[in-house]
């Protein structure tokens, strides 16, 4: 791997190897700034009969390249590089550096453990998601679970690392070689090859270090990092996140067919496809100094990444896999979680409950079909909402203060013990929401992408509300970690297609009575008046056009100023423009079916959700 | 582009089935490449270690961790019964001794002085894995198992559950449209592998289960149906474990449908064949659905056909080429390609996608999305 | 003296003048009795049978400043009726009091009444002495000037009795007046007079029974969460990520208080989360009992909790009754061995500030709960969570989860609702009233007083 100067840099190709297929992105420095201007796929080739990773890396390259009418790839079938211009007739070729991201193979598995499930075993888990892995199961002492149970279960599962944690430096060393008798006789099979040893991350109590070392044989592979909460009032990540990422390489990446050759090409660690992310949404909420929230909804899973300001006022990073939330394989599984009532309420016209679970599980069991009529998009759409919200209630009982603290009281504090332990996501003061999957990128109007999002996240106050592109994300997340500036002007101009601001009132009243004023100013909309509770509205405001908005809530209602206080921003158009939600926070829908009908009748016709489709009809 | 890549499920009256059969840890394995296996014969066998019990004598004994190692009465390897005496404290001036009696029988696997926990595992667990189809093996992977090829007629289902079964071909409706209703299980089903035509209710199922029939097959049935047969409402489509007491397979999907009539009628010429069946569904990266193998007999074989180790086939969609309509509105619904626009069209969602025009047996032509078809026959 | 010298000359003057009692009784109403400052006594006299109407003008002289004295006229419209809501014990006796039942006059005319019984009939025991006693006419009370009501009380239900009412004064007695029929105690059923605390109980009880119900049903009762128990599950998970010890105090009483009793049931939880977590629990008790109950209820958890080899006997201790030595070994155990989560639960007095400041400065989560007010500032101040007395008392019922706590912490509330809305009810009228004079508001204050707050209500 070479450093380059950054300032050298004019052309980056990047690549993302799912699953199922392998992006490349081609980003070139235009007139100073850096833009994404070319982008091509092919078909991901980790398994049989090619079964090597470049393969399809060299056709998505090559692809972009025809585009770009750049030669990417020489007769060898490699990246060129460096970058030369065109020459003589010929045409420019290579690229200045070259990165990828891999989710292939079902992405990176793990089983964590820790002590106290709430405590280093949460903290654990946090290091593993936020370092992209989809974390397969905790194990702590307090799970619940008798210690035959617990070996059982690590029996069962085929993780591709362990990570222990467990214990404060000075704390507990019972507990943790407790962890470690567990994982021993358990004799854990790594996920692939059958010729390597288990890798065994230790990130717990340093003096319980040697102590689990002789627990465990030759059949793992032990690395110890430093204590990932050496005090319980203190987290530390960022080692074992690191680890995590040497050993994914090292371990993981080396096993799946082709990656060695990867790994020699690209310029920075190759890293998992939602860590990446992970690291772009963060990049993006300390240079803008904002609280993001970003989702990913796929066919079987559902991730959601959020950056808050923590209890120090310092940004907090963390990130969920709401494992079996999706849109196609787990689609099933949605409308059992949530139930059919729950879904359904979403739906504006009359629907055979039958039918419905029918049609459901003919997309679990065919997951590559699309809505045909509008009917069905209306239900899949409905689905996506229950599945975000669920994701999201999830990932905001994750997100929270570090547990088990001291706390300093007085006797002020009498009557409001708060306890530790409090979700740090709040709607109230998330200013981006940003989308990305299929339902939500590919949603035939932009309208119904930004009603999902304010369906299922119910933002608060003033939240801009924007949309991944083409899913570029984890190409900027590993461009971010050479060229962070290249990564941010890409994310701003390119990666992000803004859909607009909502502007939503937290509280709740009868329907009909006033829920806030407002008045809007800008170049080109001026509208002022009245919403009462129930209503939502939409305004147009074009991509790059900004308004300022005054809202004067009435009593009861807060948009971010605290309840009935008056606020004035700046918002941002897009391809929706405005939305003044006054539905209220927390968003209830009537119980009575009819009703509920024709309310979200009423939202879907102010929002414009369906305009221009065909009439929903049967056949 | 005329032509499109689209899944289809595999329906072949002859192929070379390749089944690889492997441990689920390592272990032994019984046959020899060349030898001939029936399908219920065990290749490979090995013995899971049994359930680990962790003891911690420490407290028990009132001891410190440190000083456990010293009291035991049996040694690391050692053999345990229920009922002996495990370790035994010193006491004071030789009297007060405390005792630990085994609840667990056992081998000793490890004492530790940090915890002070004794590990006592117990009797293994034995696996055998079976040929599952009737063949030759071809290869041995020393320790993990075996690769068996055997020349069959082929049918993917859709989805599954159950896990592997055993048993002779009957039939049980008498064309591809009749619905397997409950009355069509008759006594003289036991252990048979039964194969129905459309929709399966429930009760079919139920009774099939009361008659020891080995696994039940029909072109589909209600959601409904499977939450009742289940006792839960399936989430995703991971299958093979459970434990009904029979396997169930659906060929076409969910709702009213019949049964491929290449399917009923292959399924059909075998009727009286033994055959294998596993439901095991797995509908993520690296598919799985459910399978039935009928061995036929060698000599007939025609050995260049597909060498599928039973995923997804890719066929190629062409104008004439049969497809179904795998998505609502029109599900189920069975014709050919008549045409291939290249351009992509507004569909009534309003989402543009590229499209083919089907002409349905009842002369109608359709036009929906490339992605809601699946090729049948081909 | 001179009651006697009156009510003799009294005689004298009705044998002579040939007057009846009656007579006396229709003159008393007739005119209006003309009394003189001194010790002059006019009577007027009348006597209708005839129609002619006598006027007699007494000067009475006695030696000193005495003057003779005529004896007082009798009480009228003697009744005797049973006494409402109660078991059949009593009989209540009323009375138009004597017209020469004066409390401005001077010298008082009537000093007393005296009430005299006899026991008319007796269904169950004839022969019984008492009865036999009581066949005549005998004092059973006195009553003081002025008074018009007497209730007799200790009566037998299977009898029935007369009474007679006899004024009293300086000038003798006055005739007799008897009622006319025989009365007898009845019991009642129901105490009438106490339908506002039926009300009460009805809605308190009702509810705790519906809630009861509810929750056995699977209804989901919300009880909001308290802050400290929640916290109870952070500090044991503290104490084990520490590899340090849990401390459980359950104040300094014996377990006959019920402060003691509430803090075993939090012990109960504590003991649950300490098995399942695997830290080590210790209980120093300032009482032997407190030890013995406290083994068995951490014994109890551990055997729940699927982990009866972790549970340590000799963890849970008795250290002594002195409140200052117990103090003092309490302290000095938490310096060394600076347990990672302390817990006060029960009675505390002097002592509460000394534990909690030690283990806060050892850096111990500290969860408290008493229902001693003085040490709750103490509590709040140094602890990490405080249980403020209810909420301590509410803690078994939240943690145990049962229906029947469950429900009836949640109709108790309605309970302390009722409350509350009296008191507000109330302060607002009798506010109003105050301001306003509202003659409304006022009746609401009174009706409220004397029915719901009154004897008929909440007042024992």
């Amino acid at each position: 791997m070479t450093t380059l100067n950054p300032d050298q840099i004019n052309v980056i190709l990047a690549t993302d190897c799912g699953s199922t297929t392998t992006k490349a992105i081609l980003i070139e420095k235009i007139d100073g700034q850096y833009r994404q201007t070319h982008r091509g796929e092919a078909p991901t080739t980790v398994e049989q009969p090619v079964a090597d990773v470049t393969a399809g890396v060299i056709n998505a390259a090559t692809e972009v390249g025809e585009l770009a009418g750049r030669r990417l790839v020489n007769e060898q079938g490699q990246i060129i590089r460096p970058a030369k211009p065109a020459s003589g007739g010929q045409p420019p070729e290579g690229c200045d550096i070259y990165i990828s991201t891999s989710s292939a193979g079902g992405g990176l598995q793990m089983l964590v453990t820790g002590v106290v499930r709430e405590m280093t075993a949460a903290s654990a888990k946090r290091a593993a998601l936020g370092a992209g892995a989809i974390v397969m199961d905790t194990i702590a002492s307090n799970d619940r679970r008798k210690p035959h149970e617990q070996i059982q279960r690590i029996r069962e599962l085929r993780p591709d690392m362990i990570l222990m944690s467990g214990g404060t430096d000075g704390g507990t060393i019972e507990h943790v070689v407790e962890i470690a008798e567990l994982i021993a006789p358990a004799k854990p099979q790594p996920r692939f090859g059958t010729g390597y040893r288990m890798p065994v991350i230790y990130a717990g109590n340093k003096e319980a270090a040697k102590f689990v070392a002789e627990t465990f044989d030759d059949s793992v592979d032990l690395t110890v990092v430093e204590n990932i909460r050496p005090v319980l009032e203190r987290e530390n990540l960022g080692p074992a996140r690191d680890q995590i990422h040497d050993v994914f390489l090292e371990h993981v990446m080396a096993h799946a067919p082709g990656y060695d050759k990867l790994i020699d090409w690209t310029d920075a660690p190759i890293m998992p496809t939602p860590g990446a992310v992970g690291d772009i949404l963060q990049q993006i909420a300390k240079a803008r100094g904002i609280n993001v929230v970003g989702v990913d909804i796929g066919g079987a899973t559902t991730d959601v990444f959020s950056v808050f300001d923590g209890p120090e006022g310092e940004p907090v990073f963390n990130r969920t896999v709401s494992a079996n939330l999706g849109m196609s394989y787990s689609i099933s599984n949605v409308c059992a979680e949530a139930g059919m009532p729950s879904v359904l309420r979403w739906v504006h016209f009359d629907m055979d409950e039958r039918e419905l679970r029918n049609r459901v599980k003919n997309k679990m069991i065919r997951p590559t079909t699309i809505p045909q009529t509008l009917e069905a998009l209306v239900f899949e759409q409905a689905v996506s909402r229950e599945a975000l919200r669920l994701a999201y209630i999830q990932h905001r009982e994750f997100a929270t203060t570090l547990k088990g603290v001291q706390q300093q009281r007085t006797v002020g504090d009498t009557f409001s013990q708060q306890k530790s332990g409090q979700s740090i996501v709040d709607n109230m003061k998330l200013d981006l929401l940003v989308a990305s999957g299929g339902v939500l990128s590919h949603a035939p109007r932009m309208e119904q992408t930004a009603s999902m999002l304010i369906d299922a996240f119910e933002p608060e106050g003033v939240t801009e509300l924007a949309k991944d592109s083409i899913f570029m994300m984890p190409h900027l997340g590993v461009l971010a970690s050479v060229h962070s500036r290249a990564a941010l002007e890409v994310f701003e101009k390119d990666c992000l297609i803004y859909l607009g601001t909502c502007v939503a009132a937290k509280g709740r009243t009868k329907p009909g009575k006033q829920c806030f004023s407002y008045e809007i100013s800008g170049s080109t909309l001026n509208e002022r008046g009245e919403m009462s509770f129930g209503d939502v509205r939409l305004f147009p405001l074009g991509l790059g056009e900004t308004a300022r908005i005054t809202v004067e809530p009435a009593r009861g209602f807060d948009v971010g100023g605290g309840p009935g206080k008056r606020v004035e921003r700046e918002v941002r158009g897009g391809t929706v423009g405005l939305i003044l939600d006054a539905r209220g926070r927390p968003l209830i829908l009537p119980e009575d079916r009819a009703e509920c009908r024709r309310t979200v009748k009423e939202w879907s016709e102010s929002l414009r959700l369906y305009e221009g489709s065909g009439s929903p009809r049967r056949r | 582009m005329a032509t499109a890549y689209t899944p289809g499920l595999q329906v072949t009256d002859c192929m070379r089935y390749r089944a690889r059969r492997v441990l689920p840890i390592a272990g032994d394995v019984l046959v020899a490449v060349g030898d001939r296996v029936g399908a219920r014969d065990v290749v490979a066998k090995t013995e899971l270690p049994g359930d680990a019990t962790p003891i911690n004598l420490a407290n028990q004994l009132s001891l410190m961790p440190a000083d456990v190692p010293e009291c035991m009465l049996k040694q690391e390897g050692d053999r345990v019964e229920v009922g002996d005496v495990l370790a035994r404290t010193k006491g004071i001036f030789g009297m007060f001794k405390a005792e630990y009696v085994s609840k667990v029988s056992g081998v000793i696997e490890s004492v530790s002085h940090v915890t002070g926990q004794v590990i006592i595992r117990g009797e293994s667990i034995p696996v055998e894995v079976r040929a599952f189809a009737a063949g030759e093996v071809v290869e041995v992977m020393p320790g993990e198992g075996v690769i068996v090829e055997a020349d069959v007629s082929f049918v993917q289902g859709i989805f599954g559950i159950g896990g592997e079964a055993f048993g002779p071909i009957v039939m049980a409706c008498q064309d591809h449209t009749q619905e397997f209703s409950a009355d069509l299980i008759r006594d003289d089903m036991r252990g048979a592998i039964v194969i129905g035509g459309a929709r399966m209710p429930g009760e079919t199922i139920r009774r099939a289960i009361d008659f020891g029939v080995a696994a039940v097959i029909s072109g589909g049935m209600d959601d409904s149906d499977l939450k009742d047969v289940l006792g839960y409402d399936l989430g995703v489509a991971v299958t093979g474990t459970e434990r009904i007491g029979i396997t169930v397979i659906i060929t076409e999907g969910f709702g009213e449908i019949a049964m491929a009539q290449k399917t009923f009628a292959l399924l059909a010429s075998r009727a009286g064949a033994e055959a294998a069946v596993n439901g095991a569904t797995q509908i993520r990266a690296g598919v799985l659905r459910p399978e039935i193998v009928i061995p036929v007999d060698a000599g007939t074989t025609d050995t260049s056909t597909h060498a599928s180790t039973g995923t997804h086939i890719a066929s190629v969609l062409e104008p004439g080429t049969s497809v179904r309509i795998i998505r609502d509105p029109y599900f189920g619904v069975i014709g050919t390609v008549a045409g291939l626009p290249s351009e992509p069209m507004v569909l009534g969602s309003g989402s543009k996608a590229r499209v083919l025009e089907v002409a349905c047996e009842s002369g109608e032509k359709l036009t929906v999305p490339r992605a809601n078809v699946e090729i049948i026959g081909g | 003296m001179q009651t006697r010298v009156l009510s003799e000359q009294v005689s004298v003057l009705r044998r002579e003048w040939g007057v009846g009692s009656g007579e006396w009784a229709v003159a008393g109403c007739r005119s209006a009795p003309l009394v003189s400052s001194t010790s002059h006594l006019i009577f007027q006299i009348s006597n209708s049978w005839r129609g002619v109407t006598i006027f007699a003008l007494v000067f009475v002289l006695t030696l000193g400043q005495a003057a003779a004295q005529e004896p007082p006229r009798p009480v009228s419209d003697l009744r005797a009726v049973d006494h409402p809501n109660d078991v059949g014990e009593s009989v209540d006796l009323s009375w138009t009091i004597s017209p020469d039942d004066d409390p401005e006059a001077d010298p008082q005319l009537v000093s007393e009444y005296r009430v005299e019984r006899m026991t008319a009939s007796d269904s169950d025991a004839v022969d019984d002495p008492e009865f036999l006693h009581e066949k005549e006419f005998v004092d059973i009370a006195k009553v003081g000037a002025d008074e018009a009501t007497f209730t007799d009380k200790g009566l037998k239900r299977t009898r029935t009795y007369l009474y007679r009412v006899i004024a009293v004064g300086p000038g003798g007695e006055s005739p007799v007046v008897e009622t006319e029929t025989a009365v007898g105690p009845a019991m009642d059923w129901f105490r009438t007079d106490r339908g506002w605390l039926a009300v009460i109980v009805l809605l308190i009880c009702g509810a705790v029974t519906a809630f009861i119900v509810a929750a056995k049903s699977g209804r989901e009762l919300y009880i909001r969460k308290i802050p400290g128990l929640e916290a109870v599950d952070e500090a044991v998970g503290r104490a084990t990520e520490m590899g340090r010890s849990c401390v459980f105090i359950s104040g300094i009483q014996d377990i006959n208080d019920i402060q003691t009793v509430a803090g075993i049931t939090v012990l109960s939880r504590v003991a649950s989360l300490t098995a399942e977590y695997g830290a080590r629990l210790e209980v120093p008790t300032a009482r032997s009992l407190v030890m013995t109950t406290a083994r068995e209820t951490v014994e109890a958890s551990y055997l729940a909790e699927g982990r009866p080899d972790a549970y340590r006997q000799d963890d849970i201790y008795y250290l002594t009754d002195e409140q200052f030595g117990y103090a003092a070994a309490v302290t000095g155990m938490i310096t060394r061995e600076k347990p990672a989560a302390c817990f006060y639960m029960g009675t505390f007095y002097a002592e509460s500030l000394l534990l909690a400041e030690t283990a806060n400065a050892v850096g111990a989560i500290q969860v408290a709960g008493t229902a001693e007010p003085a040490q709750l500032p103490f509590f709040v101040a140094a602890c990490d969570y405080t249980l403020i007395g209810e909420e301590f008392f509410a803690a078994s019922a939240y943690l145990s989860g049962e229906p029947v706590q469950l429900g009836s912490l949640r109709g108790q509330d309605v309970g302390k609702l009722l409350v509350a809305a009296l008191l507000v009810i109330g302060c607002g009228a009798a506010t109003w009233a105050t301001v306003s004079g509202s003659p409304q508001a006022s009746a609401i204050v009174t009706f409220l007083q004397d029915n719901v707050l009154g004897s008929g209500g909440f007042l024992p």
